[in-house]
């Protein structure tokens, strides 16, 4: 267990090409935060820095208030979980458990109680002596944990863990970690760039753009207050709908509330674009629906908007009828506004 | 193909059958000519049958060599081939796979240019720099010694290059996670990289055995004490007989004996061996 401090981090690589700018960050104790954003936004060179596989440039990186920066990985007593597993392909699944304990010099008897309890929360203990090509993707991916586990290391690091596997099992291990560090109660620092993965795992979010923090928060505070274009259209699937301030203005007239000074873009969830006016307030918006995507209880619809040939997406529950190339009158709810201002990217209201 | 037309399979299987001879009958008409007693030759026609004399020819060669043309006994030879070849698979294998392993995992200054100094080494084997090699041999007193046999062969460019190809297909995050297990250069190298090259290391083991063993040119120019002859060329020293016939059967019995070592090798290592040239284990 431990509090991780990342303070004024930098990452500069060869070529000058800065992959984290200024970075400040304070990881709580036990809790599990996860780092989200778009290929390329320094995330995983985040996480490498942390784990001790990259070099800092400036700054301090700090586990349980000591400074890290000139320590080898082992020293920092962390364990990482990597994307490709990374287990020793001739080790069998006990000798890749063992292996970090075994260099630490822990004695055999604390080795074999590490082992067992970890492949009894894991239930890998069937396969302990199997090579990890006979394992299959799920398996493979449970010893890569077991390893990090029966380290008892002072902080996990995720890179991507669930990447490699198809979606059903994604599902089951994402629940499976999310249970597994609520038990644990090891701090750990997770990255992808799912950001389902990101809202359902997360203690705290941390969305990353251009190597910089665009907002840290609840996923649930993330999701409803976004503080910025970039945030807003990350963070929700379907993502959030933009409309221009003077379409909107255009069509919906008087029926738009005061906005605050420099509000230019206006953004709406899919859900909160309605198709049948709502009991007050509703801005009207005309629009021609294109597709159609059942996707079980709800459906989304794809529309056009009239006038500025923008493509839109509402979420709606059941299945409504209505034909593709029909011409529509959608219905923005004023209080489901979320108001940035183009040119910043910041939220206004 | 899995086609099934009778004259194919026919033409196939004679094509076969006649390669198959042409490498194997010169080798059988050693093995019957080194069972005859030398007077047999003097008609001039090589017998096609075995002869009588094989157990007495193989035993003479083994144990006492030819006084005449002053070959050591087989044995010995056969004893200098083997420590030569050994001595070179082993000092290949480990220079190689140290300085690949350097290459392909450390940083260091003029690391490039390191690996270009070695590749381009292929482009001079023995024959090449025979002259010079010989000069420092002799100057360093080691004419006449398994060190001066085996030394100036024992680096090898193309078994270092094999070795880093093969280190660079194995994934960079097992060597990180093995830095987050604790393990330095090491560890890294003796518990992960030296398991994972194992079929690679028997492949190479094979090939740079018989590249050790078939050495002629080199042992012919730092050996002139008998007891530090080597098989292969000890097949030409019976060949120059001076104002005489050699003695063909005695001849055909080194030629025998010289071929089987490589032969056992191949034999006994052809699994490992396709499997290191097939199979990578990642």
């Amino acid at each position: 267990m431990a509090t991780i401090d990342l303070v004024d981090l930098k990452k500069v690589y060869p070529g000058n090409v800065t992959a984290v700018h200024h970075l400040n960050l304070a990881i709580g104790d036990g809790e599990l935060l996860v780092l989200v954003g778009p290929s390329g936004c320094g995330k995983s060179t985040l996480l490498r820095m942390i784990a001790g596989l990259e070099t800092i440039t400036e700054g301090t990186i700090s586990i349980d208030g000591r400074v890290v920066n000139k320590e080898e990985p082992a020293q920092r007593d962390i364990a990482m979980v990597f994307q490709n597993y990374a287990l020793y392909p001739h080790m069998s699944v006990r000798g890749n458990l063992e292996y970090g304990l075994k260099n630490r010099g822990t004695p055999r008897q604390v080795i074999d109680e590490r082992v067992a309890e970890a492949a009894r929360i894991l239930e890998i203990g069937d396969y302990l002596e199997r090579k990890p090509r006979q394992l299959s993707g799920g398996q493979r991916q449970r010893v890569a944990m077991g390893r990090a586990i029966v380290r008892q290391p002072k902080a996990f690091l995720f890179d991507e863990p669930l990447s490699n596997l198809d979606a059903k099992l994604r599902g089951q291990m994402r629940v499976e970690i999310r249970r597994l560090q609520r038990t644990l109660r090891t701090t750990s620092v997770y990255v992808t760039h799912d950001q389902l993965e990101a809202m359902t795992l997360a203690d705290r979010l941390v969305v990353m753009n251009r190597g910089h923090i665009e907002q840290v928060g609840k996923p649930t505070e993330l999701y409803e207050r976004p503080a910025s274009l970039f945030v807003a259209g990350f963070i929700g699937s379907p993502p959030m709908n933009f409309f221009e301030l003077p379409f909107l203005r255009d069509k919906g007239g008087e029926a738009l509330p005061q906005l605050p000074e420099g509000a230019s873009v206006i953004g709406v969830r899919p859900d909160h674009i309605l198709l049948q006016p709502p009991t007050s307030g509703g801005i009207p918006v005309p629009a021609i629906l294109e597709l159609t995507e059942p996707v079980g209880g709800e459906s989304h619809l794809h529309f056009r908007l009239d006038g500025s040939n923008q493509l839109i997406i509402v979420e709606t529950p059941g299945r409504p009828d209505i034909a593709e190339g029909s011409q529509q009158t959608l219905y923005v709810e004023p209080s489901a506004m979320h108001v940035f201002n183009g040119e910043t990217g910041r939220r206004l209201n | 193909m899995v086609e099934n037309r009778p004259f194919l399979d026919f033409l196939t299987h004679v094509v076969l059958i006649l390669g198959v001879a042409v490498v194997a009958f010169p080798v059988y008409i050693a093995f019957v000519a080194s069972t005859h007693p030398s007077s047999t030759f003097l008609r001039g026609a090589a017998p096609l049958l075995p002869g009588n004399a094989g157990w007495e020819v193989y035993r003479n060669m083994l144990f006492e060599g030819v006084s005449t043309s002053g070959t050591p006994p087989l044995a010995r030879m056969m004893w200098n081939s083997l420590v030569m070849a050994v001595i070179i698979t082993v000092g290949k294998i480990v220079i190689s796979i140290i300085s690949a392993y350097a290459i392909v995992y450390f940083r260091f200054p003029f690391r490039a240019l390191a690996f270009w100094m070695i590749f381009v080494t292929l482009m001079l084997p023995v024959e090449v720099r025979i002259i010079p090699t010989f000069q420092i041999a002799a100057n360093l007193s080691l004419l006449n010694s398994y060190a001066g046999l085996t030394l100036p062969l024992i680096a090898s460019a193309t078994a270092t290059f094999l070795f880093r190809q093969f280190f660079l297909t194995i994934p960079e995050e097992l060597m990180e996670a093995a830095r987050v297990d604790g393990a330095g250069a090491m560890k890294f190298f003796k518990d992960i990289l030296l398991p994972l090259s194992r079929t690679n290391i028997a492949a190479l083991s094979v090939i740079l055995f018989i590249y050790g063993w078939v050495q002629y040119l080199w042992p012919l120019l730092v050996t002139t004490d008998p007891q530090y002859y080597t098989i292969v060329m000890g097949i030409k020293r019976l060949t120059a007989v001076a104002d005489a016939e050699p003695q063909w059967n005695l001849v055909m019995a080194t030629v025998i004996l010289a071929m089987l070592p490589p032969v056992l090798v191949v034999i006994f290592m052809q699994r490992l061996f396709v499997k290191g040239l097939v199979e990578t284990e990642k």
